[in-house]
C-alpha cells in the first residue's frame, strides 16, 4: 500500500512514519500543508492519503478542505482525516456524495495499532471508516434523555459505534470481548430498533448507518 | 426659534399667548410694538435732521436724539439675546452682560459725539469702561463658578468612562486572544505529545505481543493518555469550540443546533466578522439557551436569529415551550456578566406558557 501523510508536527509525522514502514507500509511522500498534499498526491498517486485537520497557514479547516479537493481530483484515492477533535458537520462535509474510501478517526485511535493499519486497509480498499465519537455525537442529545439512541442499551450502542468504523461482526467481538454470535444477536436488535435495512456486508453496514446518521441530524 | 424666543421675551410667564390678535404678518402684539416703535424712531430721527437742515443748521444737536432714540432699540436687541439663555445662573449672567454692554455703547457714542461735536479729545469713558468690564466679569466668575466646576468634573468623568470603556474592551479581547491561544497551545502542544506517547506505546506494544504481562502494562498506559487526551479535548472545547475557531459563529452554530436534534430553524444574516470574544459569548449563549430548550421547555419548534443591527450583533434565540424559565438561573446569569464585560446586554422572556426567548445584543465597535 502507497500511503502520503500530511501533518505538520513533526513530532506525530515522524511517528506515524516508522509506525507504518516498520508495518510495511510504503510512506511514499510526506507533506505539511494543504498545497503540499495536493502536490504529493500528484506525483505519487498513492492508494491513501492520510491528513491532519489543522494545517497551515490557516491552522483551521485546510486539511480538511485539501483532502476533499484531492478526492474530486482523484476519486480513486482513499483519505483517512485524522483529528483531535470529532466534528459531524466535517465528517458529512468529507463524505459528501462519495462514501467509498473515506475514513474520520480521532488521532489517538493511532495507538490501537492494529485497529487503525485494519482502518487503513479498509478506507485504501474503498470502505468507510467512522469514529465512533461521530455516533456518540449525532445521537446522544446534550441532555442524555430524549433521542433515538435512548432506546438503544449500552452494549447496542457500543456495536453501533464499532459499526460506524467499518468494523467486521469478529473485530467488534473481539473489541467488546464477547461471541460473533452475541454481536450479530446486537446487531439485529440495532438494526430492528433504529428500523434500518439488514444487511451482512460491513461497508453497506457502515452506509446504513450513515444514512441514519444523516436523518438524525 | 426666532419668533418664539421673541414671543417669550414678553411673555415670560407662560405659553405664547396665540389668541391674541395678530396684527400683521403673524407677528404677535410684542413684536408688532416693537416693530411700531423701530419704525417711528427711524421716523423721528429723520424729521428732527429735516428741521434741522430746515432751520438753518448750525450745532448738530439731532445727534443727540439719535443716541436718545437708540438706547431703547439697542436695549430691546440685547434684552431679547439675554433671554435666549437657560433659565439660571446663565441667563443672569447674559443679562448682566447685555446691561453692560448697552452701557458701554452709550459712553462710547456720547464719546464719539463729544469729540465730533464739541471737540473733546480725550478719552474720558476709559475709566468707566474698565469699570463696567471688571464688574460683568466679577458677577460672571460668581455666577459661574459652580457651572465651571461641574463642567470641569463632567469632562474628567467622561473622559475616565471612555478610558475605562476602552480598556475593558481591551481587557476583554485580549483574554479571548489569550484563550485561543493557549487552545491552539493545548492542540499542537500537550494534544500532540499524549497522542505520540500513545503512537509510541503502540509500536512497544506490537513488540511484546508474545508477553502478555507487558501488553496489559502498556494497555493501561495507552488508557491513562486516552484519558488524559480526552480531558485535554474538553477542556479546549470549553474554551473555543473547535468549529467556531476553524469557521467562525454561524457554522458552529449551525453545527450546535443540529446536534440537539430539536429541529431548530436557524435565521442567519451577519456578513461581517466578530471579534472573537463577542462570537465565543454569543455561541455560548446559543449553547445555554437551546440546552434549556432542550431540558426543561417540552417545545415542539425552536429557532436561532443572529443578524448584525446598528453595529452590535443580535442574536435571539427561542422555543415554543412551556416558558417559566428563571432569568437568573445561574447558566443565564454567567452569561449575562460575559455579554455584559462586552457592553451588551441579555434579557430572557419566559412568561408561562408562552415560550422562552433569549435576546442577546452586543456592540461590535
Amino acid at each position: 500500500m502507497r500511503v502520503v501523510i500530511a501533518e505538520d508536527l513533526a513530532l506525530l509525522r515522524e511517528g506515524l512514519v516508522a509506525l507504518l514502514r516498520e508495518n510495511g507500509i510504503d510512506v511514499v511522500a510526506q507533506a505539511e500543508d494543504g498545497p503540499g498534499l495536493l502536490r504529493a498526491i500528484a506525483g505519487h498517486e498513492p492508494d491513501l492519503a492520510i491528513v491532519d485537520v489543522r494545517l497551515p497557514p490557516t491552522f483551521s479547516d485546510e486539511g480538511l478542505r485539501a483532502a476533499i479537493e484531492a478526492r474530486r481530483r482523484q476519486p480513486a484515492l482513499g483519505v483517512l482525516v485524522l483529528s483531535q477533535y470529532v466534528e459531524t458537520a466535517y465528517a458529512s462535509e468529507l463524505i459528501g456524495e462519495n462514501t467509498a474510501g473515506i475514513g474520520y478517526l480521532l488521532k489517538e485511535r493511532i495507538g490501537d495499532v492494529r485497529a487503525f493499519l485494519d482502518a487503513l486497509t479498509r478506507v485504501a480498499d474503498g470502505g468507510t471508516v467512522l469514529d465512533r465519537q461521530v455516533v456518540t455525537q449525532l445521537l446522544v442529545p446534550r441532555d442524555g434523555s430524549t433521542g433515538a439512541l435512548a432506546s438503544l442499551t449500552a452494549r447496542e450502542r457500543d456495536v453501533l459505534e464499532l459499526m460506524a468504523e467499518g468494523r467486521s461482526n469478529t473485530a467488534i467481538a473481539e473489541n467488546l470481548v464477547v461471541t460473533p454470535g452475541a454481536v450479530e444477536k446486537h446487531i439485529t436488535n440495532i438494526f430492528s430498533k433504529l428500523d434500518l435495512p439488514a444487511c451482512d456486508d460491513d461497508h453497506r453496514r457502515v452506509l446504513a448507518v450513515l444514512a441514519y446518521l444523516r436523518v438524525a441530524a | 426659534m426666532r419668533n418664539g424666543a421673541h414671543m417669550t421675551s414678553f411673555a415670560p410667564a407662560g405659553a405664547p399667548r396665540r389668541w391674541m390678535p395678530v396684527l400683521a404678518a403673524g407677528l404677535s402684539r410684542g413684536e408688532y410694538a416693537r416693530s411700531l416703535f423701530r419704525r417711528l424712531a427711524c421716523l423721528t430721527a429723520v424729521l428732527l435732521t429735516a428741521i434741522w437742515a430746515l432751520s438753518g443748521q448750525g450745532y448738530f444737536w439731532p445727534a443727540w436724539a439719535w443716541l436718545g432714540l437708540a438706547v431703547p432699540v439697542l436695549l430691546d436687541f440685547t434684552a431679547n439675546w439675554a433671554w435666549r439663555h437657560e433659565r439660571g445662573p446663565v441667563r443672569r449672567v447674559a443679562c448682566v452682560w447685555a446691561l453692560v454692554s448697552v452701557a458701554a455703547v452709550i459712553l462710547l457714542l456720547t464719546w464719539l459725539l463729544t469729540w465730533l461735536l464739541a471737540g473733546v479729545h480725550e478719552f474720558w469713558p476709559a475709566w468707566a469702561l474698565l469699570g463696567l468690564a471688571t464688574a460683568g466679569s466679577a458677577y460672571s466668575l460668581v455666577a459661574l463658578h459652580d457651572r465651571v466646576l461641574v463642567a470641569r468634573g463632567r469632562r474628567a468623568l467622561r473622559a475616565r468612562i471612555d478610558m475605562l470603556t476602552r480598556t475593558r474592551r481591551q481587557a476583554v479581547d485580549a483574554q479571548a486572544a489569550e484563550l485561543r491561544r493557549i487552545e491552539r497551545d493545548l492542540h499542537d502542544g500537550a494534544q500532540a505529545r499524549l497522542v505520540a506517547l500513545t503512537l509510541q506505546l503502540g509500536r512497544a506494544e506490537m513488540r511484546v505481543d508474545d508477553q502478555p504481562e507487558i501488553r496489559r502494562l502498556i494497555r493501561e498506559a495507552q488508557n491513562e493518555a486516552h484519558h488524559a487526551i480526552a480531558e485535554l479535548r474538553d477542556l479546549a472545547r470549553g474554551i473555543v469550540p473547535p468549529l467556531l475557531a476553524d469557521r467562525g459563529l454561524v457554522a458552529a452554530v449551525e453545527s450546535l443546533a443540529a446536534r440537539y436534534g430539536l429541529g431548530t430553524s436557524i435565521h442567519t444574516d451577519t456578513r461581517r466578522t466578530h471579534p472573537p470574544a463577542v462570537e465565543s459569548a454569543a455561541y455560548f449563549v446559543v449553547a445555554e439557551a437551546l440546552t434549556n430548550t432542550a431540558k426543561h421547555a417540552q417545545a415542539r419548534h425552536s429557532w436561532v436569529s443572529m443578524t448584525d443591527e446598528h453595529r452590535a450583533l443580535v442574536v435571539v434565540v427561542g422555543d415554543d415551550g412551556r416558558g417559566g424559565a428563571d432569568p437568573d438561573g445561574s447558566g443565564l446569569a454567567g452569561l449575562r456578566a460575559r455579554v455584559e464585560a462586552l457592553d451588551g446586554r441579555l434579557s430572557v422572556e419566559s412568561a408561562h406558557s408562552a415560550g422562552t426567548t433569549v435576546k442577546v445584543s452586543i456592540p461590535c465597535g
